[in-house]
């Protein structure tokens, strides 16, 4: 059943018109049309389609887009500061950590929820703090350094 | 079809009076719904806002912990960390942040699947599920509450509102082990949780085990008070393996022959009874029991 | 020995990946688009007794379904041509297509999949290796014989391509032994695994064609496209957005005519986007199962004298591109190694299973875990230390090797030493941990490339080339060496790239090739740009173009730098009249001659580039439960001269992860009916963020003066070939046995030190 409702997305509202059982991973990349965050799995064990719910990590492939409603969605087209990337966004390309960047939407959406929860995570947490997020390209040894060296940045 | 959004637990009842199913997270519905395992229902209420579903209060006969405890927070909860410790030990382990954040405890105990993590935790400390609809309430055992896999005893009108655990006694513990493959995103292939208390000369007192992923429904172990009350948690674990492997029912599946699945239950339970003996003994291991003490992939 | 001064390297394409604006092949939409869906076979073996598609073509919101009948019937794979588009009369593996269907929604043309009807008849299963080679077993292919292999190719019932490598008397050798060891390691199937599943759009305007899709071989799916669909490569233009990932399982042709066919008949762009189950069955790219049979003579004093091996190999029921596989897993099989007498023999065999095709390094992990495994089993059989045994026998400089190939300088020794001496091998650990160390080797591949280089009127640079960009950074790095030859800097080139219709021909992102044979044609093109720079600036500067130098932005006469004129000046200059273009391509290097004689050869006995490493690998082992956790790995790689060395790590850690995952918890399960049980990634277990063991990594940096530019060799493959090999040392040593199943789950592992076998 086809049902109305408003979403907001990284502060905008948007209106959505959509089958009452479609997830929120499918109405963001095409009722709202933000192609960033993606999809690489079918049952949540990827992390691919990690946006950001009131600020927690959520995989948007297994959630439903019409209980997030009245709440703010975050995704990857959200982090950027005005004109500026994210410290994140830079660290991961300066230490290496993107390779096919097909993990890194997701990635970095946990990492900020992460960072945003745990200000100075030791490594094994930022190990379990994207733990949600496969990625076949790095090894994470990159991107493991890259979160790291955000926590310092941010808060020092 | 119809999606409501309730904001009270009557509110809710009434929905579930007229036919929907409750989502919280609904994470299991939707994956099991594109995995074809069964459609999403097509009325739903969404109980994730009903502010009376959450929290953790101590009352007069023990803790109120809310159905719609998230995974995140009952691993950090004062009281379930300090008390109840084997629920955040299974909590902190379940999937990864997401899953851990948009799974609650309710959905959890409800999915009623064999391998849920929390099952084995809640069975050992005693814990009764409270079932209200809008005829009224009931609180039932977890025993009675599981009927086999993925199948409650509860009515399509009942609502999860929340568990019940006893007042915590001194000198008692509790921890949930799990083998796993990998340090993440996990289902247990094999759980067991323990309940211990310790008398005065270290002895066990009383015990408690439970096990997860080798039997319809989560499967309490016979006889363990019987068998550990008066042994030193050492000579507890090989008495307990033995009960745990004897009396576990398991399958071979992906995951594990029926035959390693016997072996490492009777593993998980010592492992789960020794680190809720230290726990009664005053021992502060960090939760998960799994990562702290290097168990499975850790 | 980076070629500049590059402590941080910043992609190219870097911002569109972490901003969320870069484009990949499931975010393209066209207007008007439908979307593609299949009717998988379902079943592994089966005649097609009835196919009726009528009513799904009635279906409202229905544009087309083909089948076999639909399409020109071509039977196409590079060497061993065995398969059609879609399944005509025999059904051979589960995720064979037998229909497509176009349609206005995902739920119209699923349900349109639905109510195609196909009747079958079952046929025998053939999943069983060594059975499928037994005198009167089934055949997949009954009329194998009429296929028209190319090359040398020997091909016998169910086995899709034979080769051997032998050299010296094997038997004679191996009498000369003081023992003689055997070992069988069966290896399962597992995946490449990228994480973006795959993704083609097709829009057809007028004649031609143009696709989108995710590929590591946009040249390949285009020629693909051309010989199934019967057209000229002009008409078919391939496109790749941004590629997410491939490791092998998006090299070779796949589903782009079948998208393109679906595009023709419904007159609209057809989408396809696959789900993780469908990229875990449908594609011919899995990585082989493998059983290895290894017999090697050794003398008291621990020299390896005699090696004779058999290896089956599981083909699938196609061959896609692994006609070559049987030759490469020989020369792992025989490995890095002296010895006066060899004889491997290899069969790529046919079964009801998913085909494989090359999956990061084709047969040599497998190849690579039973040899080294053996290995220490020899080396325990003369009681030296795995290590030892190893420095006595590697080949090195001037050796000759198993198939007859005569080393130059080479790093394996200073590998073994770098990696081993990183790592905590010979200290005193834990009970319950050891360090593991295995070694290995993995060719270069020479081929075609080509690419313009070009400076705007504005000084900018820009690199039109064939490569591909599969996330290895290898296409960025062209970047760097376009900017050395013209003294300019990486950031002031851009790329384009990934387009057939833009580009000279390149072999993609296979075969670890880009730096290797692109990177020659960018640095040819680039000194073509140089010349005309030169000579504009030698009129400018009044010089000799001989004396002049390109650095810093400015062409100067030399040993004078303050005689200069930029190059935005001279980029200016050159847009009046003839403009800054060059093109390069070059001669590959060659394939070296080896002595050994070859059965069913495929041009892969003797190795250009040759590359060599070693890894060393602490695990930890819970006794009680078999569960192996890896703590750290120690790597040292000689890959040639490293040209980028962020992504050179970055290569190297992703390589050592994925055979993590391979020796632990990544394997195919199969029912009897040949299907694959696990094809979700719950129950198909990467390894996760949390399980990242620490990694150090060790260049051994000597230039190949018969390889890629500044003697680079190919990096991309070889750090997945020794890490499960590694890691299985490791546990054999806390097991007291070698695992001899691969992966090496836990509760083999159990089993193995419970002394039950499997």
């Amino acid at each position: 059943m086809t049902t109305s409702y408003e979403l907001d997305v990284n502060g905008v509202t948007y209106p959505v018109t959509a089958d009452q059982g479609k997830n929120l991973l499918s109405v963001i990349r095409e009722n709202v049309g933000l192609t960033g965050t993606k999809e690489g799995c079918d049952d949540c064990e990827c992390g691919a389609c990690m946006v950001l719910l009131d600020g927690q990590p959520v995989n948007s492939c297994s959630y439903l887009a019409v209980q997030a409603q009245g709440r703010q969605v975050t995704t990857i087209e959200g982090v950027m500061e005005g004109p500026e990337m994210h410290a994140l966004q830079r660290n991961l390309l300066e230490a290496g950590g993107v390779q096919c960047g097909f993990c890194t939407p997701g990635m970095i959406m946990s990492a900020k929820a992460l960072l945003e929860r745990d200000e100075h995570p030791e490594l094994d947490a930022v190990r379990i703090g994207l733990s949600g997020n496969l990625c076949r390209c790095t090894g994470y040894a990159k991107i493991l350094a890259a979160v790291e060296a955000t926590a310092v940045e941010l808060n020092t | 079809m119809s999606f409501t959004i309730a904001t009270t637990v009557d509110e809710a009842l009434v929905a579930l009076g007229a036919g929907a199913r409750p989502i919280a997270g609904g994470t299991d519905l939707v994956v099991g719904a594109r995995h074809g395992k069964a459609a999403l229902p097509g009325d739903l209420v969404a109980i994730d806002r009903i502010d009376e579903l959450g929290g953790v209060e101590l009352d007069s006969a023990g803790v109120r912990v809310g159905a719609l405890m998230s995974h995140a927070e009952l691993m950090t909860d004062p009281v379930i960390v300090g008390s109840y410790t084997a629920i955040a030990d299974a909590s902190a382990l379940v999937g990864s942040p997401s899953t851990r954040h948009v799974g609650t405890l309710g959905g959890n105990v409800m999915n009623g699947s064999p391998a849920m993590d929390t099952g084995a935790p809640l069975t050992v400390l005693g814990a009764t599920a409270e079932l209200r609809s809008v005829t009224g309430s009931r609180t039932v055992s977890l025993d009675e509450l599981w009927a086999g896999p993925g199948r409650t005893t509860a009515d399509l009108g009942e609502l999860l509102v929340a568990l019940h655990l006893p007042p915590a006694q001194d000198r008692c513990g509790s921890a949930y082990v799990r083998l796993e493959y990998r340090r993440a995103m996990e289902i247990a292939v094999v759980g067991a949780a323990a309940a211990v208390t310790l008398a005065a000369d270290g002895t066990i007192a009383s015990a408690a085990v439970a096990l997860a992923a080798v039997a319809p429904t989560i499967l309490s172990v016979d006889g363990v008070d019987q068998a550990l009350v008066g042994c030193t948690p050492a000579d507890a674990g090989p008495v307990v393996a033995a009960l745990a492997s004897e009396q576990a029912a398991p399958i071979s599946d992906l995951r594990a022959s029926d035959r390693y699945r016997r072996h490492c239950i009777g593993v998980m339970a010592k492992r789960a009874v020794d680190a809720a003996a230290r726990r009664a003994d005053g021992e502060s291991i960090a939760v998960p029991v799994n990562r702290s003490l290097g168990i499975g992939a850790a | 020995m980076a070629i500049a001064e590059v402590p941080r390297f910043v992609r190219a394409d870097g911002p569109d990946k972490v901003t969320g604006s870069g484009r990949y092949a499931a975010d393209i939409n066209l207007t008007g688009q439908l979307v593609a869906k299949f009717r998988y076979a379902g079943v592994s073996h089966a005649r097609i007794t009835k196919l009726d598609t009528s009513a799904a073509s009635a279906m409202p919101g229905v544009f087309a379904v083909l089948t076999a009948a639909d399409v020109p019937d071509v039977i196409y794979s590079p060497v061993v041509p065995d398969r059609r588009l879609f399944a005509k009369d025999v059904v051979r593996f589960e995720g064979e297509l037998v229909a497509a269907v176009a349609a206005v929604d995902a739920a119209t043309a699923q349900a349109a999949v639905d109510a195609i009807v196909v009747e079958y008849e079952d046929l025998p299963i053939v999943d069983d290796l060594e059975a499928a080679m037994a005198d009167g077993s089934p055949l997949v292919h009954q009329d194998w014989e009429s296929y028209a292999v190319t090359g040398d190719t020997v091909q016998r019932p169910n086995v899709a391509s034979f080769s051997s490598i032998e050299k010296g008397d094997v038997d004679t050798a191996m009498a000369s032994a003081d023992h003689v060891v055997t070992s069988r390691y069966v290896a399962d199937g597992c995946h490449a695994l990228p994480i973006e599943p795959r993704a083609v759009v097709a829009q057809w305007e007028g004649e031609k064609v143009t696709i989108w899709t995710s590929t590591q071989v946009p040249f390949d799916a285009r020629a693909g496209v051309c010989e199934t669909l019967q057209m000229p490569a002009s008409k078919v233009r391939v496109i790749v957005p941004h590629l997410g990932g491939g490791f092998g399982g998006k090299c070779g042709f796949h589903f782009e005519a079948h998208v393109a066919a679906l595009a023709k008949a419904a007159r609209r762009p057809v989408k396809l986007v696959f789900s993780r189950q469908e990229e875990m069955v449908a594609p011919d790219r899995r990585r082989e199962g493998m059983i290895v049979d290894i017999t090697s003579g050794v003398k008291a004093d621990g020299t390896l004298v005699a090696r004779t091996g058999w290896i089956a190999i599981d083909n699938g029921a196609y061959t896609a591109d692994a006609a070559f596989f049987p030759q490469l897993a020989a020369m792992h099989v025989a490995g890095p190694y002296a010895m006066e007498a060899v004889k491997v023999e290899a069969s790529l065999v046919y079964t009801n299973h998913q085909p494989s095709g090359s999956v990061r390094a084709p047969t040599a992990p497998q190849a690579c875990w039973a040899l080294e495994s053996h290995t220490d089993e020899l080396a325990a059989v003369v009681g030296m230390d795995p290590v030892e045994f190893r420095r006595a026998n590697i080949v090195d400089e001037g050796v000759e090797g198993a198939a007859g190939q005569v080393y130059g300088e080479i790093g394996l020794r200073r590998c073994l030493d770098a990696a081993v001496g990183a790592s905590a091998y010979g200290d005193d650990l834990p009970d319950d941990e050891a360090v593991g160390v295995a070694i290995s080797w993995w060719p270069s591949f020479p081929g075609p490339s080509g690419a313009y280089i070009k400076i705007d009127s504005d000084g900018s640079g820009m690199i039109i080339t064939g490569a591909q960009e599969c996330g290895t950074g290898s296409v960025m790095t062209l970047r760097m060496l376009a900017a050395k030859e013209l003294g300019m800097e990486p950031e002031d080139f851009q790329l384009v790239y990934q387009d057939t219709s833009a580009a000279p021909y390149d072999t993609g992102a296979t075969g670890s090739q880009t730096l290797l044979n692109n990177g020659r044609a960018v640095v040819e093109g680039a000194r073509e740009v140089a010349a005309q720079l030169r000579d504009l600036a030698a009129d400018q500067l009044e010089a000799a173009p001989d004396d002049i130098v390109l650095a810093s932005g400015k062409a100067h006469v030399s040993g004078s730098p303050d005689k200069a004129v930029s190059i935005v000046e001279l980029a200016g200059i050159a847009a009046e009249g003839e403009m800054l273009i060059g093109k390069g391509s070059g001669t590959p290097p060659e394939y070296p001659s080896v002595s050994a004689m070859c059965v069913g050869d495929q041009g892969l006995a003797g190795w250009a580039g040759p590359q060599f490493a070693c890894h060393a690998v602490h695990v930890r082992l819970d006794r009680e439960t078999g569960v192996v956790r890896v703590l750290d790995v120690s790597a040292a790689h000689d890959s040639g001269t490293i040209i980028n060395p962020v992504a050179a790590h970055g290569q190297v850690e992703g390589g050592i992860m994925m055979g993590v995952g391979q020796a632990l918890t990544e394997g195919t399960q199969y029912g009897d009916d040949a299907k694959q049980r696990n094809t979700g990634l719950l129950e198909y277990k990467l390894q996760t963020a949390a399980d990242a063991p620490t990694i150090r990594t060790e260049f051994i940096e000597i230039p190949d003066p018969n390889a890629g530019p500044y003697g680079a060799k190919g990096l991309a493959e070889a750090p997945n070939v020794p890490t499960a090999a590694a890691i299985a040392n490791g546990v054999a040593k806390l097991v007291g046995t070698p695992v001899r199943q691969l992966p090496m789950t836990a509760e083999r592992v159990w089993m193995t030190s419970e002394g039950m076998s499997s």
